[in-house]
């Protein structure tokens, strides 16, 4: 493959993020019954109060949850995908998470927006990227705080991959 | 007896999933069933969250960074390592709390085979919810030839039996 660098954005190297900084990013989405059924039953993830709605309403009879909820997984995973094309497109390796907290349930129809605030920045033990942990933040469409949580990454240096 | 009636009345259930006092602190779960990731896995799941890396969406882009095939969005690697724990820990109920300590291994590449295995690190009760504890567990992923991709962390509340 030719013009590897021409595939992603020229702005989102390691050298881009300072310790410090936090993005608003551009998208965001509303989760839909789609999204949970269709990724909690193919990751065979067995708990029916995401896919049993006959259950949570008869079952539950708690304000949040005599409904079905979508599984958490999902929830901090989709805020960080609404993070990625900033903070995960020159990502040559995912190392790790860390401090994940889910703070609200999320319905069918809500909708995520994530934030992200740069936490720090170091060097890796190769010289052509460098390791940055973030701390990304998902919000609901009523400004409730959804999810927060760390995520550290291996990023390409501009200087060694942006001409590729 | 009407046929409905009649299946209800003679059926006795088949319950899934554990409770609070079966998790005893050092207990050790080797999960069910596995699962490959599939390319048809990988690419729903990053389109659907919009995990927009090509090393899991583009083959000619990922062999160009040394991979042998798409690489598996390291989500759903997590996701899908969760989802086979969920009836030995936590589709007894209670609601997911939080994660830490996540470290990925090594990337996962598509037609990879993984495993489930967890540890109760923690288990105690908590006085705002007295009909539930507050159990950690330690859950490691692993591929068919037995090394390591993930492991982690998690809390959930879960509801006592009694």
């Amino acid at each position: 493959m030719s013009n590897i660098s021409s595939r992603t954005s020229p702005d989102n190297y390691f050298e881009n993020f300072a310790v410090g900084q936090v993005i608003a990013h551009a998208r965001g989405k509303t989760v839909t019954e789609m999204d949970n059924v269709l990724i909690t039953n193919m990751v065979m993830n067995t708990a029916q109060g995401h896919f049993n709605e006959h259950l949570m309403q008869k079952s539950s009879g708690i304000a949040g949850f005599d409904t079905r909820i979508v599984f958490g997984g999902i929830n901090f995973s989709m805020v960080i995908g609404l993070a990625a094309q900033d903070t995960g497109e020159q990502v040559l390796q995912e190392l790790g998470m860390d401090k994940i907290r889910l703070k609200t349930p999320v319905h069918h129809g809500d909708t995520l927006y994530a934030f992200t605030e740069v936490l720090e920045k170091k060097d890796a033990d190769r010289a052509d990227a460098g390791i940055v942990r973030f701390k990304h933040y998902g919000i609901n469409q009523h400004d409730k705080l959804v999810y927060e949580g760390e995520r550290t990454v291996l990023m390409k240096r501009r200087n060694a991959w942006g001409s590729r | 007896m009407d046929i409905v009636t009649d299946l209800k009345a003679r059926a006795k259930p088949w319950p899934r999933g554990n409770r609070f006092e079966d998790f005893a602190v050092g207990r050790v779960f080797r999960h069910h069933w596995g699962r490959t990731l599939t390319v048809a896995d990988n690419t729903q799941f990053v389109t659907l969250t919009l995990h927009y890396n090509p090393l899991y969406t583009n083959a000619d882009y990922a062999r160009a960074h040394g991979h042998a095939d798409l690489v598996v969005c390291p989500l759903l690697v997590f996701n899908t390592v969760f989802g086979l724990t969920v009836e030995d820990l936590s589709e007894g109920g209670g609601p997911f709390l939080g994660v830490d300590k996540l470290t990925y291994h090594r990337p996962v590449i598509v037609g990879e085979t993984v495993y489930a295995e967890s540890q109760v690190i923690a288990a105690r009760e908590t006085d705002s919810r007295p009909d539930y504890g507050i159990v950690t567990w330690h859950t490691k992923g692993f591929c068919e030839k037995g090394d390591l991709v993930i492991d982690f962390q998690r809390t959930n509340l879960v509801r006592k039996r009694k």
